[in-house]
């Protein structure tokens, strides 16, 4: 099969509006909102119309909505788990490279 | 297709409460949860745990599974029920409030999360029957999945198939999932953890014109035999005879573009790191510099199993008058 697509690495080439990253990742604006009202999420931009997200956050927002949704976890409690979540994949590369 | 248990996977009683329902749920999630668990088979179970959840903590979704397996055990007790195969009869959902709701917002992750079981019954291709008579135009999910590479892509860029299940409708109408290859470009450069973009690739949009979504393929490697990696930089253990750690040498080491020459200065320790500016993933942006490849040196002692080798040790003792525990000295009291 043969197709032809743009591909973007997400992290590198890509800003993200509040309508895409709320596509990517289920989570309803108001949630994303809140988000960046506590500051799980730093886009740039002043309004939410302007805001524009670094691809890195992503993979952060990602991890706020399964947590949201499927654990139930209050947006405190979020972030303070991706914390904990980032410093634990720091750790297992300092292992890794030690190893 | 299996028909689901979705109470003994959430382990309770058919007639529990809501708030069990709920208890047993968010203990379970906590416990399974693949960001926090360290469990291997994690990810599959917090999938059928998350699925089971997402059934029975909504009342809706409980009464018509409920119904639909009360109608299985009358059916079975009948003898008519066919061995393990589970079809749901036509409109088993009629009259439930989820029925063509459409998209929702607290939806589950990637439709391609669901068993196909989930996916008949509650998916979005179950959903998009009833959708197809409404005029709303809604764009495609954007859809999201893992795909592993190797490190050596990373260098030089790859093509990969990628095989996916996505939603879609069969003749009859039903929700199922069908398998779908993607040829993907990997891009020179990409590393673990980064997400690619394909514009266009997620699901179908609902109504004339509407846009398809995005997906998202999140990169892993396949763990190398030789080199561990960290963002851009690759580690490398290279073994040495005591004689090259301790004279110096020049010994040649593996990269993943080829062979080099590495000098080796003289009294290098075991755990010393030469970094080779450049060597570790390359560039694929003037944002972000190539990596760079960690050699780091470990000494290996050759076996003292014959006479000669059992001799030069010997000579190697007499020769240095070497403590190497003179640090631990006066350490008892």
């Amino acid at each position: 099969m043969s197709h032809s697509f743009a591909i973007d690495i997400v992290e590198e080439d890509v800003q993200l509006t509040l309508g895409q990253l709320c596509r990517a990742t289920r989570a309803p604006e108001g949630q994303v909102h809140t988000w960046v009202v506590e500051g799980v999420l730093v886009p740039e931009g002043a309004t939410p119309a302007e805001w524009r997200f670094h691809g890195a956050a992503l993979r952060r927002a990602r991890l706020a909505a399964t947590l949201t949704r499927e654990l139930e976890i209050n947006t405190p409690g979020v972030a303070l788990a991706l914390d904990l979540i980032e410093e634990i994949e720091s750790l297992k590369a300092t292992l890794r490279r030690l190893r | 297709m299996k028909f689901k248990d979705y109470y003994e996977t959430l382990g309770v009683a058919r007639d529990a409460s809501p708030d069990d329902v709920k208890r047993a749920y968010r203990k379970l999630a906590r416990q399974y949860h693949p960001d926090v668990s360290k469990a291997t088979d994690a990810e599959a179970r917090f999938k059928e745990i998350s699925e089971a959840g997402e059934v029975l903590r909504d009342p809706e979704k409980r009464a018509a599974y409920d119904a639909l397996g009360t109608r299985r055990d009358q059916e079975r007790a009948a003898g008519r029920a066919a061995g393990e195969d589970f079809q749901p009869p036509p409109g088993w959902d009629a009259g439930y409030e989820f029925s063509g709701r459409g998209d929702a917002a607290d939806d589950g992750f990637g439709a391609q999360d669901h068993s196909d079981f989930f996916e008949a019954l509650f998916g979005r291709a179950a959903r998009a029957q009833g959708a197809r008579h409404a005029s709303a135009r809604m764009p495609g999910q954007d859809h999201h999945a893992k795909v592993l590479v190797d490190l050596e892509d990373a260098f030089r860029g790859a093509q990969r198939s990628i095989s996916l299940r996505m939603p879609a409708l069969d003749e009859q109408g039903h929700g199922v999932l069908k398998e779908r290859t993607l040829d993907v470009n990997i891009p020179k450069g990409i590393r673990e953890g980064q997400h690619l973009r394909l514009v266009g690739q997620g699901g179908p949009g609902v109504g004339d014109g509407a846009p398809a979504g995005d997906l998202f393929l999140e990169i892993a490697f396949n763990p190398h035999r030789l080199y561990r990696v960290d963002g851009r930089d690759l580690y490398l253990d290279l073994p040495l005879a005591p004689w090259e750690a301790a004279l110096g040498a020049s010994v040649s080491a593996p990269t993943p573009e080829g062979e080099v020459e590495l000098t080796i200065p003289p009294g290098s320790a075991a755990g010393r790191k030469l970094r080779l500016k450049g060597r570790g993933i390359p560039s694929n942006s003037a944002a972000s510099p190539a990596g760079d490849l960690y050699v780091v040196l470990a000494i290996a002692l050759p076996p003292a199993d014959t006479a000669a080798a059992k001799q030069a040790y010997q000579t190697f003792a007499k020769a240095c008058d070497f403590n190497p525990r003179a640090a631990l000295q006066g350490g008892t009291p």
